[in-house]
Protein backbone atom coordinates (compact mmCIF):
# COMPACT_ATOMS: atom_id res chain seq x y z
CA UNK A 1 0.00 0.00 0.00
CA UNK A 2 1.99 3.19 -1.06
CA UNK A 3 1.58 6.46 0.32
CA UNK A 4 -1.01 7.71 -2.53
CA UNK A 5 -2.90 4.95 -2.24
CA UNK A 6 -3.68 6.50 1.75
CA UNK A 7 -3.57 9.77 0.96
CA UNK A 8 -6.88 8.82 -1.79
CA UNK A 9 -8.47 6.45 0.59
CA UNK A 10 -8.79 9.24 3.20
CA UNK A 11 -9.51 11.54 0.36
CA UNK A 12 -12.56 9.12 -0.92
CA UNK A 13 -13.21 8.29 3.57
CA UNK A 14 -15.24 11.65 3.67
CA UNK A 15 -16.42 11.41 -0.05
CA UNK A 16 -20.35 10.81 2.03
CA UNK A 17 -19.75 13.46 4.59
CA UNK A 18 -23.21 14.54 5.84
CA UNK A 19 -24.16 17.97 5.40
CA UNK A 20 -23.06 20.58 8.43
CA UNK A 21 -25.48 22.43 10.02
CA UNK A 22 -23.07 24.49 11.70
CA UNK A 23 -23.67 28.35 12.12
CA UNK A 24 -21.00 30.32 14.28
CA UNK A 25 -23.44 32.42 15.76
CA UNK A 26 -25.10 29.86 17.55
CA UNK A 27 -21.66 29.13 18.58
CA UNK A 28 -20.91 32.47 20.07
CA UNK A 29 -23.96 32.03 21.89
CA UNK A 30 -23.39 29.07 23.63
CA UNK A 31 -19.36 30.40 24.60
CA UNK A 32 -21.22 33.86 26.06
CA UNK A 33 -23.82 31.25 28.36
CA UNK A 34 -20.53 28.96 29.48
CA UNK A 35 -19.01 32.18 30.58
CA UNK A 36 -21.61 33.56 32.54
CA UNK A 37 -22.52 30.39 33.99
CA UNK A 38 -18.69 30.09 34.60
CA UNK A 39 -18.76 33.63 36.54
CA UNK A 40 -21.64 33.11 38.58
CA UNK A 41 -20.48 29.67 39.42
CA UNK A 42 -16.93 31.34 40.48
CA UNK A 43 -19.06 34.05 42.85
CA UNK A 44 -20.52 31.54 44.23
CA UNK A 45 -17.37 29.65 45.17
CA UNK A 46 -15.73 32.83 46.43
CA UNK A 47 -18.69 33.72 48.51
CA UNK A 48 -18.70 30.32 50.05
CA UNK A 49 -15.08 30.45 50.62
CA UNK A 50 -15.68 34.26 51.97
CA UNK A 51 -18.36 33.04 54.44
CA UNK A 52 -16.40 29.39 55.44
CA UNK A 53 -13.36 31.27 56.18
CA UNK A 54 -15.13 34.20 58.09
CA UNK A 55 -17.04 31.66 60.55
CA UNK A 56 -13.64 29.60 61.33
CA UNK A 57 -11.45 32.84 61.51
CA UNK A 58 -13.80 35.65 62.71
CA UNK A 59 -15.08 34.78 66.69
CA UNK A 60 -17.25 38.10 66.59
CA UNK A 61 -19.38 36.58 63.50
CA UNK A 62 -20.36 33.95 65.84
CA UNK A 63 -23.27 34.47 68.91
CA UNK A 64 -22.09 36.16 71.26
CA UNK A 65 -24.10 34.24 73.90
CA UNK A 66 -22.96 31.26 72.75
CA UNK A 67 -19.39 32.25 73.15
CA UNK A 68 -19.94 33.16 76.53
CA UNK A 69 -21.74 30.36 77.88
CA UNK A 70 -19.47 28.20 76.22
CA UNK A 71 -16.65 30.52 78.03
CA UNK A 72 -18.90 30.25 81.70
CA UNK A 73 -18.56 26.63 81.35
CA UNK A 74 -14.81 26.68 80.63
CA UNK A 75 -14.55 28.76 83.58
CA UNK A 76 -15.99 26.25 85.55
CA UNK A 77 -13.48 23.12 85.07
CA UNK A 78 -10.65 25.99 84.36
CA UNK A 79 -8.64 25.95 87.65
CA UNK A 80 -7.47 29.42 87.62
CA UNK A 81 -10.15 31.97 85.77
CA UNK A 82 -9.05 34.99 84.06
CA UNK A 83 -11.25 37.85 85.58
CA UNK A 84 -9.91 40.62 83.12
CA UNK A 85 -11.10 38.86 80.25
CA UNK A 86 -14.28 38.23 82.03
CA UNK A 87 -14.94 41.43 82.97
CA UNK A 88 -14.39 42.28 79.28
CA UNK A 89 -16.35 39.74 78.47
CA UNK A 90 -19.38 40.79 80.12
CA UNK A 91 -19.48 44.81 79.44
CA UNK A 92 -19.47 43.20 75.49
CA UNK A 93 -22.51 40.93 76.18
CA UNK A 94 -24.29 43.96 78.40
CA UNK A 95 -23.35 46.66 75.03
CA UNK A 96 -24.66 43.42 72.45
CA UNK A 97 -27.63 43.13 74.77
CA UNK A 98 -28.29 47.11 75.00
CA UNK A 99 -27.68 47.33 70.92
CA UNK A 100 -30.35 44.14 70.47
CA UNK A 101 -32.45 46.20 73.05
CA UNK A 102 -32.65 49.43 71.50
CA UNK A 103 -32.97 48.01 67.68
CA UNK A 104 -36.19 46.22 68.91
CA UNK A 105 -37.39 49.05 70.43
CA UNK A 106 -36.67 51.51 67.71
CA UNK A 107 -36.44 49.58 64.47
CA UNK A 108 -36.09 52.64 62.35
CA UNK A 109 -32.76 52.80 63.93
CA UNK A 110 -29.90 51.42 61.74
CA UNK A 111 -26.24 50.29 62.57
CA UNK A 112 -26.37 49.74 66.19
CA UNK A 113 -23.74 48.27 68.33
CA UNK A 114 -22.01 48.86 71.27
CA UNK A 115 -18.23 49.49 72.06
CA UNK A 116 -17.05 49.52 75.93
CA UNK A 117 -13.86 50.45 77.87
CA UNK A 118 -12.65 50.24 81.34
CA UNK A 119 -13.24 53.26 83.52
CA UNK A 120 -16.08 55.30 84.52
CA UNK A 121 -15.13 58.28 81.81
CA UNK A 122 -16.12 57.33 77.91
CA UNK A 123 -13.36 57.98 76.00
CA UNK A 124 -14.13 59.73 72.51
CA UNK A 125 -12.82 57.19 69.63
CA UNK A 126 -10.25 59.70 67.87
CA UNK A 127 -8.76 60.34 71.29
CA UNK A 128 -8.29 56.13 71.46
CA UNK A 129 -4.61 55.36 70.82
CA UNK A 130 -4.58 52.11 71.65
CA UNK A 131 -6.99 49.58 72.78
CA UNK A 132 -7.86 49.89 76.26
CA UNK A 133 -6.29 47.67 78.89
CA UNK A 134 -8.59 45.90 81.01
CA UNK A 135 -7.27 45.32 84.74
CA UNK A 136 -8.13 42.31 86.62
CA UNK A 137 -10.39 43.69 89.06
CA UNK A 138 -12.55 46.03 87.11
CA UNK A 139 -15.56 47.21 88.15
CA UNK A 140 -16.04 49.65 86.46
CA UNK A 141 -16.60 50.18 82.50
CA UNK A 142 -18.54 53.42 80.13
CA UNK A 143 -18.67 53.50 76.40
CA UNK A 144 -21.29 54.30 73.72
CA UNK A 145 -23.77 52.71 72.23
CA UNK A 146 -23.59 53.64 68.50
CA UNK A 147 -26.66 54.06 66.01
CA UNK A 148 -28.02 55.74 63.06
CA UNK A 149 -31.41 57.37 62.26
CA UNK A 150 -33.02 59.40 59.99
CA UNK A 151 -30.45 62.76 60.91
CA UNK A 152 -27.20 60.95 60.98
CA UNK A 153 -24.85 58.49 63.05
CA UNK A 154 -24.95 59.18 66.51
CA UNK A 155 -24.49 57.63 70.09
CA UNK A 156 -25.84 57.35 73.58
CA UNK A 157 -23.42 57.15 76.68
CA UNK A 158 -23.44 54.40 78.79
CA UNK A 159 -21.73 53.91 82.10
CA UNK A 160 -21.54 51.81 84.75
CA UNK A 161 -19.66 53.30 88.20
CA UNK A 162 -20.08 53.23 91.62
CA UNK A 163 -19.60 56.95 91.88
CA UNK A 164 -21.47 58.86 94.54
CA UNK A 165 -24.69 59.63 93.71
CA UNK A 166 -26.78 62.35 94.64
CA UNK A 167 -30.22 63.18 93.27
CA UNK A 168 -30.07 66.80 93.76
CA UNK A 169 -26.48 66.99 91.41
CA UNK A 170 -28.34 64.93 89.02
CA UNK A 171 -31.72 66.79 88.14
CA UNK A 172 -29.96 70.37 88.81
CA UNK A 173 -31.55 72.82 86.30
CA UNK A 174 -33.44 69.65 84.46
CA UNK A 175 -37.34 70.62 83.79
CA UNK A 176 -38.17 66.89 84.26
CA UNK A 177 -36.42 65.11 87.12
CA UNK A 178 -38.21 62.10 88.40
CA UNK A 179 -37.68 58.93 89.61
CA UNK A 180 -39.27 55.12 89.68
CA UNK A 181 -38.58 52.15 92.26
CA UNK A 182 -37.98 48.66 90.90
CA UNK A 183 -39.37 45.48 91.95
CA UNK A 184 -35.66 44.37 93.09
CA UNK A 185 -35.36 47.67 95.37
CA UNK A 186 -33.08 49.55 92.72
CA UNK A 187 -34.41 53.29 90.99
CA UNK A 188 -34.42 54.85 88.38
CA UNK A 189 -33.36 58.71 87.69
CA UNK A 190 -35.28 60.52 85.10
CA UNK A 191 -33.73 63.51 83.51
CA UNK A 192 -34.40 65.98 80.55
CA UNK A 193 -32.44 69.37 79.83
CA UNK A 194 -33.30 71.80 77.42
CA UNK A 195 -30.58 74.12 78.17
CA UNK A 196 -32.45 77.28 77.29
CA UNK A 197 -33.03 75.74 73.95
CA UNK A 198 -37.30 75.18 72.97
CA UNK A 199 -36.51 71.50 72.59
CA UNK A 200 -35.09 69.04 74.60
CA UNK A 201 -30.90 68.83 74.58
CA UNK A 202 -30.04 65.79 76.95
CA UNK A 203 -32.04 63.10 78.13
CA UNK A 204 -30.23 60.62 80.79
CA UNK A 205 -31.17 58.19 83.02
CA UNK A 206 -29.97 56.67 86.44
CA UNK A 207 -30.12 53.26 87.98
CA UNK A 208 -29.26 53.15 91.54
CA UNK A 209 -28.80 49.93 93.09
CA UNK A 210 -28.70 49.15 96.41
CA UNK A 211 -25.32 47.61 95.65
CA UNK A 212 -24.43 51.02 95.24
CA UNK A 213 -23.97 50.66 91.52
CA UNK A 214 -24.90 53.08 89.44
CA UNK A 215 -25.86 52.79 85.38
CA UNK A 216 -26.38 55.66 83.69
CA UNK A 217 -27.56 56.11 80.18
CA UNK A 218 -27.35 59.66 78.66
CA UNK A 219 -29.00 60.83 74.65
CA UNK A 220 -27.88 64.61 73.96
CA UNK A 221 -28.36 66.48 71.10
CA UNK A 222 -25.13 65.30 69.56
CA UNK A 223 -22.92 62.65 69.36
CA UNK A 224 -20.74 62.06 72.57
CA UNK A 225 -18.84 59.96 70.95
CA UNK A 226 -17.28 62.46 68.97
CA UNK A 227 -18.44 65.76 70.12
CA UNK A 228 -19.87 66.75 66.86
CA UNK A 229 -23.03 65.89 64.46
CA UNK A 230 -25.13 68.79 66.46
CA UNK A 231 -29.19 68.20 66.28
CA UNK A 232 -32.10 70.00 66.63
CA UNK A 233 -33.22 67.53 69.51
CA UNK A 234 -32.02 64.54 71.36
CA UNK A 235 -32.57 60.95 69.23
CA UNK A 236 -34.12 59.00 72.24
CA UNK A 237 -35.85 60.46 75.32
CA UNK A 238 -36.17 59.22 79.17
CA UNK A 239 -39.02 56.27 78.17
CA UNK A 240 -36.31 54.20 75.72
CA UNK A 241 -33.59 55.10 77.95
CA UNK A 242 -35.43 53.88 80.87
CA UNK A 243 -36.73 50.50 78.93
CA UNK A 244 -32.49 49.93 78.47
CA UNK A 245 -31.33 50.59 81.40
CA UNK A 246 -34.41 48.16 83.35
CA UNK A 247 -33.95 45.43 80.64
CA UNK A 248 -34.94 41.93 82.76
CA UNK A 249 -32.46 40.31 80.21
CA UNK A 250 -29.12 42.49 81.12
CA UNK A 251 -27.98 41.52 84.71
CA UNK A 252 -26.17 45.12 85.71
CA UNK A 253 -24.58 43.63 88.75
CA UNK B 1 -15.47 40.85 22.75
CA UNK B 2 -15.55 44.06 20.15
CA UNK B 3 -18.35 43.86 17.14
CA UNK B 4 -15.06 43.81 14.42
CA UNK B 5 -13.49 41.10 16.20
CA UNK B 6 -16.99 38.75 16.29
CA UNK B 7 -17.06 39.11 13.04
CA UNK B 8 -13.59 37.87 12.10
CA UNK B 9 -13.89 35.01 14.11
CA UNK B 10 -17.89 34.37 12.44
CA UNK B 11 -16.18 34.37 8.86
CA UNK B 12 -13.52 32.15 10.54
CA UNK B 13 -15.53 30.16 11.59
CA UNK B 14 -18.15 29.22 8.62
CA UNK B 15 -15.00 28.85 6.31
CA UNK B 16 -13.12 26.35 7.96
CA UNK B 17 -15.80 24.32 9.99
CA UNK B 18 -16.04 21.90 7.27
CA UNK B 19 -12.29 20.87 7.05
CA UNK B 20 -12.23 20.56 10.75
CA UNK B 21 -14.43 18.35 10.90
CA UNK B 22 -13.42 15.88 8.20
CA UNK B 23 -9.76 15.90 9.91
CA UNK B 24 -11.52 14.91 12.73
CA UNK B 25 -13.85 12.69 11.52
CA UNK B 26 -10.55 11.13 10.14
CA UNK B 27 -9.17 11.34 13.85
CA UNK B 28 -11.86 9.70 15.18
CA UNK B 29 -13.95 7.97 12.79
CA UNK B 30 -17.21 9.47 13.74
CA UNK B 31 -19.22 12.40 12.38
CA UNK B 32 -21.08 12.93 15.59
CA UNK B 33 -18.10 12.90 17.62
CA UNK B 34 -16.12 15.09 14.51
CA UNK B 35 -18.74 17.79 14.82
CA UNK B 36 -18.50 18.17 18.73
CA UNK B 37 -14.84 18.09 18.22
CA UNK B 38 -15.21 21.09 15.77
CA UNK B 39 -17.23 22.90 17.67
CA UNK B 40 -15.18 22.04 21.27
CA UNK B 41 -12.24 23.51 19.59
CA UNK B 42 -14.13 26.63 17.79
CA UNK B 43 -14.81 27.62 21.24
CA UNK B 44 -11.96 27.36 22.90
CA UNK B 45 -10.57 29.51 20.02
CA UNK B 46 -13.14 32.24 20.60
CA UNK B 47 -12.37 32.16 24.23
CA UNK B 48 -8.96 32.97 23.10
CA UNK B 49 -9.93 35.13 19.97
CA UNK B 50 -8.18 38.06 20.97
CA UNK B 51 -5.14 37.30 21.66
CA UNK B 52 -4.83 34.87 18.11
CA UNK B 53 -6.60 36.67 15.95
CA UNK B 54 -3.66 38.07 14.64
CA UNK B 55 -1.80 34.78 13.90
CA UNK B 56 0.30 34.53 10.46
CA UNK B 57 -1.79 30.80 10.28
CA UNK B 58 -5.20 30.63 11.92
CA UNK B 59 -5.89 27.24 10.59
CA UNK B 60 -2.79 25.62 11.35
CA UNK B 61 -3.39 27.22 15.29
CA UNK B 62 -7.02 25.79 14.83
CA UNK B 63 -5.74 21.82 13.78
CA UNK B 64 -3.41 22.18 16.68
CA UNK B 65 -6.72 22.64 18.66
CA UNK B 66 -8.37 20.11 17.42
CA UNK B 67 -6.00 17.82 17.70
CA UNK B 68 -5.18 18.76 21.18
CA UNK B 69 -9.18 18.54 21.87
CA UNK B 70 -9.27 14.70 20.58
CA UNK B 71 -6.35 13.47 22.64
CA UNK B 72 -7.70 15.37 25.68
CA UNK B 73 -10.83 13.49 24.77
CA UNK B 74 -9.48 10.14 24.26
CA UNK B 75 -8.00 10.45 27.76
CA UNK B 76 -10.81 11.06 29.73
CA UNK B 77 -11.55 7.91 31.74
CA UNK B 78 -15.19 8.70 31.31
CA UNK B 79 -15.51 9.04 27.65
CA UNK B 80 -18.84 8.03 26.21
CA UNK B 81 -17.94 5.76 23.63
CA UNK B 82 -20.70 4.60 21.34
CA UNK B 83 -21.73 0.79 21.41
CA UNK B 84 -21.15 0.00 18.07
CA UNK B 85 -23.48 -3.52 17.97
CA UNK B 86 -26.37 -2.55 16.67
CA UNK B 87 -28.00 -3.62 13.24
CA UNK B 88 -27.61 -0.73 10.59
CA UNK B 89 -30.74 -0.71 7.76
CA UNK B 90 -29.92 -2.55 4.83
CA UNK B 91 -31.11 -0.68 1.98
CA UNK B 92 -29.95 0.12 -1.49
CA UNK B 93 -28.55 3.83 -2.36
CA UNK B 94 -29.87 4.63 -5.25
CA UNK B 95 -27.79 7.51 -6.40
CA UNK B 96 -24.44 5.43 -5.81
CA UNK B 97 -22.46 4.31 -9.02
CA UNK B 98 -21.21 0.73 -8.79
CA UNK B 99 -18.25 1.55 -10.81
CA UNK B 100 -16.90 3.68 -7.35
CA UNK B 101 -18.67 2.64 -5.00
CA UNK B 102 -16.10 -0.14 -4.54
CA UNK B 103 -13.76 1.98 -4.00
CA UNK B 104 -15.49 4.29 -1.59
CA UNK B 105 -16.50 1.33 0.50
CA UNK B 106 -12.51 0.19 0.57
CA UNK B 107 -11.77 3.98 1.32
CA UNK B 108 -14.30 3.66 4.82
CA UNK B 109 -13.38 0.62 5.55
CA UNK B 110 -9.91 2.09 5.92
CA UNK B 111 -11.00 4.65 8.16
CA UNK B 112 -13.56 2.71 10.21
CA UNK B 113 -11.06 -0.22 10.59
CA UNK B 114 -7.48 0.15 9.68
CA UNK B 115 -6.95 3.37 10.86
CA UNK B 116 -8.62 3.59 14.08
CA UNK B 117 -6.67 0.31 14.89
CA UNK B 118 -3.84 2.96 14.35
CA UNK B 119 -2.56 4.27 17.85
CA UNK B 120 -3.75 7.85 18.51
CA UNK B 121 -0.63 9.93 17.44
CA UNK B 122 0.41 8.09 14.29
CA UNK B 123 -3.02 8.11 13.32
CA UNK B 124 -2.51 12.01 13.64
CA UNK B 125 0.68 12.11 11.62
CA UNK B 126 -1.08 10.24 9.09
CA UNK B 127 -4.09 12.17 8.88
CA UNK B 128 -1.99 15.44 9.14
CA UNK B 129 0.94 14.54 6.40
CA UNK B 130 -1.64 12.27 3.71
CA UNK B 131 -4.95 13.68 4.27
CA UNK B 132 -3.91 17.68 5.01
CA UNK B 133 -1.10 17.31 2.63
CA UNK B 134 1.01 19.29 5.68
CA UNK B 135 4.80 18.91 5.54
CA UNK B 136 6.71 17.21 8.17
CA UNK B 137 7.71 20.80 9.53
CA UNK B 138 3.94 22.11 9.96
CA UNK B 139 3.25 18.58 11.50
CA UNK B 140 5.82 19.24 14.03
CA UNK B 141 4.33 22.25 14.48
CA UNK B 142 0.61 20.87 15.32
CA UNK B 143 1.82 18.01 17.11
CA UNK B 144 4.06 20.00 19.69
CA UNK B 145 6.59 17.64 19.00
CA UNK B 146 10.30 17.69 16.78
CA UNK B 147 10.54 16.95 13.28
CA UNK B 148 12.72 13.53 13.93
CA UNK B 149 9.22 12.08 16.09
CA UNK B 150 7.14 13.20 13.18
CA UNK B 151 9.08 11.49 10.79
CA UNK B 152 9.42 8.45 13.29
CA UNK B 153 5.74 8.38 14.34
CA UNK B 154 4.95 8.26 10.17
CA UNK B 155 7.25 5.51 9.55
CA UNK B 156 5.23 3.35 12.36
CA UNK B 157 1.64 4.95 11.01
CA UNK B 158 2.39 3.50 7.88
CA UNK B 159 3.87 0.44 8.97
CA UNK B 160 1.25 -0.53 11.32
CA UNK B 161 -1.29 0.60 8.76
CA UNK B 162 0.02 -1.41 6.14
CA UNK B 163 0.01 -4.33 8.69
CA UNK B 164 -3.17 -3.93 9.30
CA UNK B 165 -5.16 -3.54 5.63
CA UNK B 166 -2.66 -6.57 4.72
CA UNK B 167 -4.59 -8.84 7.26
CA UNK B 168 -8.00 -7.03 6.03
CA UNK B 169 -7.23 -8.43 2.49
CA UNK B 170 -6.02 -12.07 3.78
CA UNK B 171 -9.09 -12.37 5.95
CA UNK B 172 -11.80 -10.24 2.53
CA UNK B 173 -9.97 -13.03 0.47
CA UNK B 174 -10.32 -16.04 2.49
CA UNK B 175 -14.24 -15.09 2.87
CA UNK B 176 -14.15 -14.21 -0.67
CA UNK B 177 -12.68 -18.16 -1.68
Amino acid sequence: MSEQEIREGMLLAVWDEPPLDFDPDTLIRRVEQKKSRRRALVAVGVATAVIAVASFSLPGLLPRENRDSQLAADNQTSASPAPAEAAEKKAQRIGDRLAASLGARTPSFKEIYASFGPGRNAVYRTQQTQPPEWRHDEKEYSGFLYLTDGIGPTALQVTVSRRTFTKNNYCAGAPLCQEVKQKDGSTVHQVEQVYASPQVQQASVAREFDSGLIVEISSFAYNPSNGVGQRETVPVRVGVLTDLVTDPDISWE
Amino acid sequence: MRKADEQGFREFAAANAASLRRTAYLFCGDWHTAEDLMQSSLMKMYLAWKRIKDLDNLIAYARKVLLRTWLDEKRRPWRRAEQRDGELPDAADATSDPDTTGAKLWARELVHTALLQVPPRQRAVLVLRYFEDLSVAEVAVAMGCTEGTVKSQTARGLATLRTIVEKLDNSSGRVAS
